[in-house]
């Protein structure tokens, strides 16, 4: 069992030895197509610029890998990407180095995304998708028209999680976007929220557990309203379903950049991700992927084709009636949220 | 009896049972590891709260949950409605299988076996695609216009249902068909001889004498429907959330792992109820039908 310490330990001699002729970093990606957009657009042109050697890992529980890296202290990344409320779900278990905002741009975040941890870069959105064979030209709206069973009878399908529902549901009710933490942070705000949902649960025919699945549901028309993630909803629009979505009323998620507590190269970390996520990086990333960027600063100078700005959630043309998915809130609330949310399915 | 009076050949005997014995030492070991072993840590993680500190606040928290009850209520609904249909199914099929000519019955055999070479994830998908609103049965039912509308038959109780009852169907059937196989068809013809009708000779003859089989079927469905996740995960549409739902939705959307092996704990306890009870019963069956033949 000695010799993984061993082998580590001549590395780390043989590294020493050798005159460094680069600054290296490791970012650690999801993989995937999501990981080679992120290479391909943005930290490789990045490393370049800076004269960085970077080291790509994959892992597709960011979490998991992070608190296993920093609770064991053999921390081997110096970037790590994660969704937004796994950032703040790591901040809270003061598992990230605070983010250097002296290196990175503070203008470069919207207030409503910032985070002290986890660096937002790109957005989705979950959306109102709808049947165009059954709805036509008249789908609902708005969430309220959503709401309206009489004015719509149709079968729907929502997601089996309280994530974003919750939001929707305020929506629903009258509550205007920039409100909506607002009223979630009163004792009775969530309960406003759980007994919107309860309103429409008998038209609910499907809770839906995973993203392909709700695609499905949409393609064969097993559900008319489906409320899904744009990503989804763009895929079967594009493959030819009679289907089409919108993003007003959106609820934006958004992935994030952070540097893992006791990172070795955590000044480097810092720089890279300030010129990895310059806008015209997070632009380009949209060349791959429907994740439009976070910065607004990326949608100035048609630095995207106009044509793909409909298809992305934080497309200054979409983000005006979103709620950007509040990652804190959901660390302090989310438990009590989903047993609140699972109640009310079982009810 | 006469082997164990010579004591050359009962050492041999014991020689003999202890080399068997050992053959079964590698199972063994394999049961220890991958079965014990996880269990003691699944109940010591029970104790545990997410700090690493003991504590029974996780089986206070599950206990005290009304969601655990309605997942019970769900998990005891699934499995006794599969069973009763397996049962009202199984039981004349097997009769049919029985009671067939040889190769008629291995034909009729393999259409039953078929299903269950299949994996469990095709099957329930395979029932999506024939349950679902555009899909095969529905179709057919609006053409040959029996129906208006189409019928809900997945992403409900129903549609669980079925998917539950065709994968254990086959179970149950094996020990049923083995059971009416072995009855001496000497006390049919008897019975037969005597007057008794079709109906007589099944209620008074063939049921009590398969009544062994049915059992050891009725064990085995109502013990393996007890942990299904996937056909109730896929056909239930989110709103059929037996036990085993509940263990994943603790651990993926709350992260909780105390809580999730508590649930662990529910189910095993749950089985090893059933299990004993339905033992139980069927050696008062025994016992009963022992007493009866000695009166």
């Amino acid at each position: 069992m000695s010799w993984l310490p061993r082998i580590s330990l001549v590395v780390i001699a043989v590294s020493a030895a050798l005159p460094a002729y680069a600054q290296t970093v490791t970012i650690t990606t999801a993989g995937g197509d999501y990981g080679k957009a992120m290479k391909e657009a943005m930290w490789e042109p990045a490393a370049k610029e800076l004269g960085y050697d970077v080291h790509e890992e994959t892992q597709s529980d960011g979490l998991a890998a992070l608190k296993m890296q920093v609770t064991s202290g053999a921390v081997t990344t110096d970037i790590i990407h994660l969704g937004s409320p796994e950032g703040a779900q790591a901040a809270a278990q003061s598992l990230l180095e605070p983010l250097d905002y002296k290196i990175i741009d503070p203008k470069s975040v919207p207030a409503g995304a910032k985070s002290d941890y986890c660096y937002p870069f790109d957005s989705y959105g979950t959306v109102m998708s709808w049947n165009t064979k059954t709805l036509g030209e008249n789908p609902p709206k708005t969430w309220a028209e959503f709401w309206d069973v009489a004015k719509f009878p149709n079968r729907r399908a929502l997601r089996a999680n309280a994530q974003d529902l919750i939001e929707i549901a305020l929506l629903s009710d009258g509550v205007a976007p920039a409100d909506v933490y607002t009223v979630l942070s009163t004792p009775e705000g969530l309960q406003r929220a759980i007994k919107r949902l309860e309103a429409i649960k008998p038209d609910v025919s499907v809770w839906w557990t995973s993203g392909a699945q709700s695609a499905q549901l949409l393609k064969d028309g097993e559900a008319d309203l489906v409320v899904t993630w744009n990503g989804r909803a763009q895929t079967v629009k594009a493959d030819g379903g009679a289907v089409d979505y919108t993003f007003k009323g959106s609820v934006i998620g958004t992935d994030c950049l952070g540097v893992p507590k006791g990172a070795q190269n955590k000044d480097a970390a810092m720089k890279l991700i300030a010129a990895m996520t310059q806008p015209a990086r997070v632009a380009k990333l949209t060349d791959f992927i429907a994740y439009g960027p976070v910065n607004p600063a990326a949608y100035e100078g048609d630095l995207i084709p106009k044509d793909r700005l409909k298809t992305l959630a934080t497309a200054p043309e979409n983000a005006g009636t979103s709620v950007f998915s509040n990652a804190d809130w959901w660390v302090k609330n989310g438990e009590a949220a989903q047993k609140a949310f699972d109640e009310m399915i079982s009810r | 009896m006469t082997i164990a009076a010579d004591p050359v050949l009962a050492a041999d005997g014991r020689r003999e049972r202890r080399f068997f014995l050992s053959l079964s030492l590698p199972a063994l070991c394999i049961v220890g590891l991958a079965a014990i072993l996880p269990l003691l840590w699944i109940i010591r993680q029970s104790f545990l709260t997410t700090a690493g500190e003991y504590t029974v606040g996780n089986y206070d928290k599950v206990l005290s949950s009304g969601l655990t009850w309605s997942a019970l209520a769900a998990t005891l609904e699934l499995s006794l409605g599969t069973l009763v249909v397996c049962i009202l199914l199984g039981t004349p099929l097997a009769l049919a299988l029985a009671s067939a000519r040889p190769r008629v019955a291995n034909v009729l055999m393999a259409f039953v076996m078929l299903p269950l070479w299949t994996s469990i994830l095709v099957r329930t998908y395979g029932w999506l695609v024939l349950l679902r609103r555009d899909g095969l049965i529905n179709a057919a039912l609006t053409a040959l216009g029996l129906t208006a509308e189409p019928l809900p038959l997945v992403y409900n109780f129903t549609g669980t249902l079925i998917g539950m009852v065709h994968y254990m169907l086959p179970l149950f059937l094996l020990p049923v068909y083995a059971a009416m196989r072995d009855i001496d068809t000497n006390l049919i013809r008897a019975a037969a001889s005597m007057g008794a009708t079709l109906g007589q000779v099944i209620r008074t003859v063939i049921l009590p004498l398969s009544a062994g089989g049915i059992f050891s079927g009725s064990i085995i469905v109502f013990i393996y429907t007890i942990g299904f996740f996937i056909t109730p995960a896929v056909l239930g549409g989110g709103k059929v959330n037996p036990l085993a739902i509940r263990i994943e939705r603790t651990l993926s959307t709350f992260q909780d792992w105390g809580s999730a092996s508590v649930l662990g704990i529910l189910l095993l306890v749950l089985m090893a109820l059933i299990a004993v009870m339905f033992l139980t019963a069927r050696r008062l069956m025994a016992y009963n039908k022992m007493g009866a033949a000695h009166a």
